[in-house]
């Protein structure tokens, strides 16, 4: 569920001696569960959660739940969403809940991440040396994660990366879904980049997303997942952003800006749940600062629980193919290519794209894209200025 | 020239706001109250899942610029609530509508910079004047304060439907028109004494309700539809809502102590059921919750905005707060859509249940 801290806590507690069980990827009946106990306009994200806590009932003895309230130590007050800081408290009153409850704070304004760490195992009753063994080789399982959320997998791919290595299987064999990273200039020249930005939950829970990867990757778009950025990239473009409150969001906002800044991404897609309350107010703050002053196109997917997949692939191909059609036109627009055919896209214009980054710089950027007409209102057009 | 500022409504907090904004030597532009118009407008050019109070204070911004303002004021801070974050958004959005003003974003994070913005507006001399505008600004949000819990009291109780609030109308309208805290008192006198000859029914038992919930759907008549009014006229129902304009203004300001204090008490009350602090006015409501039954209230009614995080997170648990209680308990959501014959049968209802209920207890 948490796909942030999740081989952190599995280690830790591994170490403590406890056996860890965790709810299989979202399927329809979870998501039913949830959407049926569940008050009505809460994001799909809690309503999810409820739907594994319902699951989990019966299967376990304890259930851990991480409550993360501040994550990054600032000059000013920070959060994280106010459901993940409540997620504890929402389930208390919760009847198809196990037994025990235990909760994981990780509040940075207040005290280290270990000390949460500390109170969980004294609540296990694990005594504090052993807690700490587990608490540094859970350090270190987090740091491999996140190397491999950094090379570009998702964090599915990578969270069954990171359990793989524990039996001995070398991670480079796993390398069904491997993605190419922004170094090699998203792999073959014929394809367009496209940039998702989104929660970890929302990334790489293909129900929930309805497989928008597969849909992307089939259209014939490279894909640059938000959850790649490293800390120090992002803490660099935040200082160049007004200050948010929100930790997560303020990470998403500088994914943004970082993408759009990329000289090789073709576009930007932003995933968010319907009814997400920060998400409703940064989206907009991404659409009218970040994307606009880019220049790249722009699409905002709002999922819930009852999008329908061809939705999402409707729009993953439209777009991908806007996006092919932004790229020949410009192309054309420089003049150093001839006019492209609108079904002959391939191989032999695209050879000519020559580095990206230079291609950028001689664009004078004085044309205009009205591409908000191909789809409803969900597309908005990439106003390029 | 003086400058024009402008601020979104909220309830009455227009008259203590303008007073405030006048004693500190600038011009205050009133928007029309939030009406169908103005909503229009804000929902229009507010992000789609954004909760009610920006779609309702952006079209506030909107008509109060096309009255003149050039200074726009709004509240902002750092917190998990999204309030925090509106007066940047809706700037943000105003801005690439085409308008210019100024922002004046205040918050306690940013003090030092609204001093300075606040210096370069109005003048060097503005610091004198801040004392006794705060005094103003103060007696005035009390007067409207007295005003308006008197007229929760008296309207299910008036003999003549309607008495109380021309009543309160017309002393609403003296206050805003005082210009110094002397004139105040005795407005608030002059209240007191006509407040007393109005004939009421004496031997009138109305049921009492405790309203909680999301601020701005409290207090803003016109886009909860009048809610207070309608309990206590049509109704007949004594309301009591858990927050008052007076307290949203004074509370950031400490002006007040019973202010801090009571969101100290409602923050302890509920730590066992919300230990973290979530930003907006959950410990208002949940507490409100669970003293109503000890404060004698029938039933407890609670308004919120579609999408509000922490009110959604309350409602979460007061399921869990409830069990048990016997506490007739009604949720209204509040949107651009909600219509007032919804709200009516649903209020009517809830009242049906809540006066079998008294009279089970009975």
């Amino acid at each position: 569920m948490f796909y942030r801290y999740y081989p952190f806590l599995r280690t830790f507690l591994e170490g403590c001696g406890h056996v860890v069980e965790s709810s299989p990827p979202t399927d329809l009946q979870i998501l039913e569960y949830g959407t049926g106990c569940c008050v009505d306009d809460v994001c799909v994200a809690v309503k999810v959660f409820l739907g594994h806590v319902r699951f989990l009932e019966g299967r376990v003895d304890a259930l851990l739940i991480p409550r993360p309230v501040t994550v990054e130590r600032r000059g000013y007050d920070t959060f994280t969403c106010p459901k993940l800081i409540a997620a504890p408290d929402m389930i208390r009153f919760f009847p198809h809940r196990p037994p025990l409850l235990l909760e994981w704070v990780l509040d940075l304004k207040r005290a280290p991440w270990w000390w949460g760490c500390l109170r969980l195992a004294a609540r296990l009753r694990v005594p504090p040396t052993r807690a700490r063994v587990a608490y540094l080789a859970a350090r270190r399982e987090q740091a491999f994660y996140e190397s491999l959320l950094g090379r570009g997998y998702l964090p599915q791919d990578a969270l069954r990366m990171s359990e793989r290595k524990e039996r001995g299987v070398a991670p480079e064999l796993v390398r069904s879904d491997v993605l190419p990273g922004p170094g090699n200039g998203g792999a073959g020249k014929d394809v367009v980049t496209v940039a998702v930005i989104g929660h970890p939950y929302l990334l790489s829970d293909s129900l929930v997303n309805k497989n928008l990867f597969r849909w992307l990757r089939e259209a014939g778009a490279s894909i640059l997942p938000c959850s790649m950025l490293k800390a120090k990239d992002l803490e660099a473009e935040m200082r160049r952003l007004p200050d948010l409150s929100w930790s997560y969001e303020r990470e998403l906002l500088a994914a943004s800006s970082f993408f759009s800044r990329l000289p090789n991404v073709d576009g930007l897609l932003y995933l968010t749940s319907f009814g997400c309350g920060p998400d409703s107010m940064v989206v907009e703050m991404v659409r009218r600062e970040v994307v606009s002053a880019g220049g790249k196109a722009f699409l905002e997917v709002v999922l819930d629980e009852h999008s329908a997949e061809s939705g999402v692939r409707t729009r993953a191909e439209a777009f991908v193919d806007l996006l092919r059609w932004r790229k020949a036109r410009r192309r054309e627009n420089t003049g150093r290519t001839p006019l492209p055919e609108r079904d002959s896209i391939g191989p032999p214009i695209c050879r000519r794209m020559g580095d990206g980054r230079e291609r950028k710089k001689s664009l004078p950027g004085s044309y205009a894209l009205d591409d908000g007409g191909e789809e409803e209102s969900c597309v908005s057009g990439g106003a390029a200025r | 020239m003086t400058v024009k500022v402008a601020f979104p409504h909220m309830g009455n907090a227009c008259i203590p706001l303008r007073a405030l904004v006048e004693a500190l030597g600038a011009e205050a532009v009133i928007p029309a109250r939030p009406n169908v118009e103005t909503l229009k407008r804000g929902v229009l050019h507010a992000p789609e899942s954004v909760c009610l109070p920006f779609k309702a204070t952006l079209g506030d911004c909107l008509d109060a610029l096309e009255r003149g303002a050039d200074v726009l004021a709004m509240v902002c801070g750092m917190w998990a609530c999204r309030f925090g974050n509106y007066g940047l958004i809706q700037h943000m959005i105003l801005r690439d509508l085409g308008y210019r003003f100024h922002s004046l974003l205040v918050g306690r994070e940013n003090a030092g910079e609204v001093v300075e913005t606040m210096r370069r507006l109005l003048g060097p001399g503005f610091l004198q004047r801040v004392p006794k505008a705060l005094a103003l600004f103060r007696a005035k949000a009390a007067a409207v304060d007295e005003v308006e819990r008197w007229t929760r009291w008296a309207r299910p109780r008036e003999e003549c439907a309607g008495g109380a609030d021309a009543l309160a109308a017309r002393f609403l309208k003296e206050l805003d028109e005082a210009s110094t805290v002397a004139r105040v008192r005795e407005v608030r006198r002059f209240f007191r004494e006509e407040a007393r000859g109005l004939p009421l029914d004496g031997k009138a038992n109305p049921l009492r309700i405790r309203l909680v919930g999301e601020l701005y759907v409290l207090l803003e008549p016109s886009l909860n539809h009048d809610l207070v009014r309608k309990l206590g006229s049509v109704y007949r129902v004594e309301v009591h809502p858990v927050l008052s304009t007076y307290r949203w203004l004074l509370g950031p300001l400490w002006l007040d102590p019973r202010i801090q204090l009571s969101g100290y008490l409602a923050r302890r009350r509920i730590r066992p059921y919300l230990p973290y602090v979530l930003g907006g006015e959950e410990h208002m409501t949940l507490s409100g919750i669970l003293t109503a039954r000890r404060d004698g209230f029938h039933g407890v009614i609670h308004a919120f905005p579609l999408t509000c995080m922490p009110e959604n997170i309350c409602r979460t648990v007061i399921p869990g707060i409830l069990v048990g209680g016997r506490l007739p308990y009604l949720d209204l959501c509040f949107d651009e859509h909600t219509s007032a014959a919804g709200l009516e049968t649903r209020l009517e209802a809830f009242l049906d249940l809540v006066a079998s209920s008294r009279m089970s207890r009975q």
